[in-house]
């Protein structure tokens, strides 16, 4: 019986955290499930962490992707610091571990661009081998 | 009779058993197929399997388990100066076993060994990992990104600028994932 | 045989020389005896005064070195050649030890292999680990013989963290870049400068670990052989400035070729990478080259580069050369042939022009009815002329130089006309000890010589000089060189009779050797008057032709003026020079390492070059651009391949087709005879030289102009003089 009242509980915990009943089916309509757990950190794009570790590994840990998003969410949108820690890679979050020092010459994270117009068309990066001769112009 | 002499010969019935004619096994038996039970039976399976927690991943929100030595895209890395690492040794050039990188290389003003061209083919690259481990600087890598999939195939083409692109990008989990793996290194 | 040389001939030029090691030699060579000594117990046969390194290589073991080199002297000093010989207390530097008689070498046993991995780990223990950086990565002895021989750890540890060695690096010039802390101090390159290219330029500072390699003060290594010295550095110390971090060994393509800067033939090898040429490397040819190569000829690829012609080009209503396609640009030059008589058609080959493009080009010409055929080296043409071959070749070959036991040399500069003769030269007068005279301008050919005086004069009464009398008159085998620049003169027909007169004198009746010797500046002249060109330009500027072809002519031999007002210039060849600023039409052609082309050296030695790599843009091969143009105008020419038109050159001269071969040339008394008629007289004034300094060596052609290293060469000589 207990079994049961738990899974109550669960629910309720879900969508209480969700926003009441109208988040919560938001929600679901968005990810497809409800759960519950607790908010590790938010990155600098507004994306949100969640872990509970009642679920099993895989499951255990999950991102929000932010509202900017809306229904254009997307795998690649993962910054490369919390990417770690959702891949399981660590257990610390960047929030309480730094995984290197902050550079200058690092940049913001990017989403995977193919199929917009901002997508990475390669170009050559040397000069020309041959040089051809110009022949010089009369006037 | 002569192999029996032996005793080589076992009759087995490997048939099935002979169903009970007994008057109650024919009721049960007749009441089980009229009313479709193992039909309903298995309803009731798919039906539980609403309720039990799923055994697959909710990707994109959940991800997978991945190893610190995860071999994705590939990147050019930076010393914390910002200054590049590749020092066009051409060694990963020479240990792809997919002939996938092509390097070009000339003396910078500065008169230090650099590349003009780094290209890698993704497409034929295998995921090996002999570059990074050719690399007597660190420089190229194999990050942890795998999600790069793209629409058309000369995306894949990566130059210089993309792969240096990519390494300012993942700098961050490149080299937390290094420094919790040199050790074992 | 142990090699010993005369350090008097080497380092100074004053001292006279003594002939006591010549005799040496000469009572060695008497005493044909050999020696057997057991090489890890099999026995071998030597010639006594071999060294132990020469024995082990004879019973085919090769023993690892640094400092040994067999044309060098032996130095001694790098230690990696120690070999364990029985009855003797260590172990011995196999490069220095002369056999004896039962010796027992062990070239596998652990006291040999302990040295070995010894020497190497002190090696190592100054040298950097930047391998990953070094260009001679891939191909550097030290790596290899670590391999093989060092030992799999290091013991070294820098406790008391003062790092490394480390030296200063030397600047010494834009073509040899130096790093010198991985310097292992073999002394090669000291010993090649100052025993081959005979300037003793570089040097030892200090002891020990202090022992440094360089200048003394910070100056230019000046010769014109210094590439060499990348090659024969064990290490990567010396290494190529234009080559440097560009490309792997072993990512390059290598194909055979043979060099065309000058009229030697240098065999050579083409790196190239993906359609690219990283760098020209010297090919062993003992005959010609034996391993060294020439500045110009190493370092002038880049220019292969830059000034290309790519398209077609011809010239609009404004005076501008505009690209076309091939279509038009033959249709013009159709045009401007069909509008005119045969006669009225010539052309001018210039150096370095392949055989096979020479002849399609004469028989284009022959075919519309033109004789006018020339070159722009000029050679005389009266008495027997280019008819015999005798007369233009250098008859008595570069390797007949070390033979010899006397030389006069005439109006040339060879140290820079044709650098590797240069060095053969040197090389006699050091091991042979001959004596070498000179008539010309004062200059240094890196070795002693006797100054005969520098004007015609002097030729004149040559006889009468001490150095004929006591030296060229005595030889067994005189050889007289002469320079093509003397007969650039207007009286070359008197030079070369005179020249000739004498060369006759010398020769020993009954003897086969071969006294005179004509040295060839260009690579294309020999080919060119083998197939019946018309050396000078004389008969162009004469006879004013209507359709001028230069065949990658740039020397402004013919100029805009001396031609007519209505002349079309059709220029052929690779580079945007001379040749086609004057051009109405531009054909691009290929240059020497983009075709399958035949060049005849200045022995008369065909000798054939390789597709490198292609053509650049829509420059096509010569001769199939001339067979082309042929087809258009209606009169096709007979060939449409390289066999085809190799069968052409083989009817024409069949030397052309026997590669790297010298064929006899016998004609000098006949020659002497038709001579006799001319009454010329040598006019009296001095020879000149178009190459006098080493900055005049450097551009001299469309390829070594065009080139950015050869112009820095240029540059950093009038800053150093």
């Amino acid at each position: 019986m207990s079994k049961y009242l738990e899974k109550l509980r669960n629910c309720r915990l879900a969508i209480k955290q969700n926003g009441g009943i109208i988040g919560a089916y938001l929600q679901l309509f968005r990810t497809d499930e409800l759960k519950y757990g607790n908010h590790i950190g938010t990155d600098k794009y507004g994306n949100k962490y969640y872990e509970n570790k009642s679920y099993f590994v895989a499951r255990s840990r999950w991102i929000d992707y932010a509202p900017k998003y809306g229904y254009d969410f997307d795998g690649s949108q993962v910054p490369a610091d919390w990417h770690r820690w959702l891949h399981y890679m660590t257990d610390d979050p960047p929030t309480k571990v730094k995984p290197c020092p902050d550079r200058e010459w690092m940049t913001d994270h990017e989403e995977n661009l193919s199929g917009t117009t901002g997508q990475y068309v390669p170009y050559s990066t040397v000069t020309p081998k041959i040089h051809s001769w110009n022949p010089p112009k009369n006037n | 009779m002569p192999l029996k002499l032996y005793g080589l010969a076992r009759n087995v019935n490997i048939s099935d058993k002979d169903p009970d004619m007994d008057w109650k096994s024919i009721t049960d038996r007749a009441a089980t197929r009229m009313f479709f039970k193992e039909l309903f039976k298995g309803y009731g399976i798919t039906g539980s399997y609403l309720f039990r927690e799923p055994a697959t991943i909710n990707y994109p929100f959940e991800k997978g388990p991945l190893s610190p030595r995860f071999r994705g895209e590939h990147a050019l890395r930076r010393y914390p100066s910002g200054e590049e690492r590749c020092i066009a040794c051409k060694l990963c050039e020479a240990i792809c076993p997919a002939q996938a990188i092509t390097i070009e290389a000339e003396t910078r003003e500065d008169g230090s060994r650099r590349t003009t061209r780094y290209d890698i083919d993704m497409t034929k690259c295998i995921f090996c990992g002999f570059c990074q481990e050719a690399c007597p600087v660190d420089a190229i890598v194999e990050g942890p990104n795998f999600e790069y999939s793209t629409e058309t195939h000369e995306e894949l083409l990566y130059n210089k600028e993309k792969l240096l692109q990519n390494g300012d990008k993942w700098e961050a989990e490149i080299a937390g994932n290094l420094k919790a793996d040199y050790l074992y290194r | 045989m142990l090699r010993l040389l005369p350090n008097s001939r080497i380092l100074s030029k004053a001292i006279p020389p003594v002939n006591i090691s010549y005799k040496a030699r000469e009572c060695a060579s008497k005493a044909a005896e050999t020696v057997e000594v057991f090489v890890d117990d099999k026995p071998v046969q030597v010639q006594p005064g071999s060294t132990v390194l020469q024995a082990c290589a004879q019973a085919g073991v090769e023993i690892p070195r640094f400092c040994y080199h067999e044309r060098l002297s032996i130095a001694g000093n790098c230690r990696m050649c120690l070999v364990e010989v029985e009855r003797s207390p260590k172990p011995v530097a196999s490069c220095a030890m002369p056999v004896m008689k039962g010796m027992k070498i062990k070239t596998d046993s652990p006291i040999t292999k302990k040295a070995r991995e010894g020497v190497m780990e002190f090696l190592l223990v100054n040298h950097p680990l930047d391998c990953p950086i070094c260009d001679q990565g891939g191909e550097c002895d030290l790596q290899d013989q670590s391999m093989n021989f060092g030992s799999d750890k290091s013991r070294f540890t820098d406790n008391q963290f003062l790092g490394k060695r480390a030296v200063e690096d030397k600047d010494i010039g834009p073509l040899v870049k130096t790093i010198m802390t991985r310097c292992i101090q073999c002394t090669r390159c000291v010993r090649f400068a100052n025993e081959i290219a005979g300037v003793s330029d570089l040097g030892t500072t200090g002891r020990g670990n202090d022992l440094q390699i360089g200048t003394y003060v910070e100056k230019m290594f000046k010769s014109e052989l210094s590439g060499n010295v990348i090659d024969i550095c064990p290490v990567g110390a010396l290494t190529s400035k234009p080559y440097a971090f560009v490309a792997r060994p072993w990512e390059l393509r290598r194909v055979d070729s043979i060099d065309t800067m000058d009229a030697v033939g240098s065999n050579i090898v083409v790196c190239t990478r993906g359609g690219d040429i990283m760098r020209i490397l010297p090919r062993i040819h003992e005959g010609i080259n034996e391993e060294w190569l020439a500045d110009k000829s190493r370092f002038s690829y880049d220019g292969l580069k830059r000034q290309r012609l790519t398209s077609p080009m011809i010239k609009d209503e404004s005076g501008n050369l505009i690209s076309v396609d091939w279509e038009t640009a033959l249709l013009r030059v159709c045009d401007a042939i069909t509008s005119v008589k045969g006669a009225e058609i010539a052309a001018i080959a210039g150096g370095q022009v392949d055989a096979e493009a020479l002849i399609a080009m004469k028989d284009l010409l022959n075919k519309l009815g033109s004789e006018s055929l020339n070159t722009e080296e000029i050679f005389p043409m009266d008495g027997s002329g280019t008819d015999l071959r005798s007369n233009y070749l250098l008859n008595s070959s570069i390797e007949g130089i070390e033979e010899s036991d006397a030389i006069l040399l005439i109006g040339c500069n060879p140290r820079y006309e044709a650098p590797l003769l240069n060095a053969r030269i040197r090389k006699a007068f050091i091991h042979n000890e001959i004596e070498v005279g000179y008539l010309g301008p004062k200059i240094d050919l890196s070795y002693n010589y006797q100054h005969l005086g520098d004007t015609t004069t002097s030729l004149e009464n040559i006889k009468s000089s001490q150095f004929y009398k006591e030296h060229l008159s005595k030889a067994k085998k005189p050889m007289i060189i002469l320079g093509s620049s003397a007969l650039q003169r207007a009286d070359g027909t008197a030079v070369f009779a005179k020249t000739q007169q004498i060369s006759n004198e010398l020769k020993e009746a009954g003897s086969s050797w071969r006294v005179l010797n004509v040295l060839q500046r260009v690579a294309s002249q020999v080919a060119a008057l083998d197939i019946g060109y018309r050396p000078g330009v004389e008969n162009v500027r004469n006879n004013k032709p209507k359709v001028l072809f230069l065949l990658h002519a740039d020397n402004e031999t013919v100029r805009r003026e001396d031609l007519g007002k209505d002349c079309v210039v059709i220029y052929q060849g690779s580079h945007g020079d001379q040749g086609a600023l004057m051009a109405d039409i531009v054909l691009p052609g290929a240059a020497y390492t983009e075709k399958e082309g035949t060049y005849v050296n200045t022995e008369g030695r065909a000798q054939r070059t390789l597709v490198a790599v292609n053509p650049p843009g829509l420059a096509r091969n010569d001769w199939r651009i001339t067979r082309a143009l042929s087809e258009m105008i209606g009169q096709p020419l007979s060939y449409d391949n390289t066999n085809e038109i190799r069968d052409r050159l083989a009817e024409m001269s069949p030397n052309l087709v026997k590669f790297d071969t010298v064929e006899e040339a016998n004609y000098f008394k006949q020659s002497e005879e038709l001579f006799k008629d001319i009454k010329e007289k040598i006019k009296q004034d001095s020879f000149s030289l178009p190459m006098i300094q080493l900055k005049d060596y450097f551009m001299t052609d469309p390829i070594t102009r065009a080139s950015p290293t050869m112009a820095q060469c240029v540059k950093a000589n009038n800053k150093e003089a």
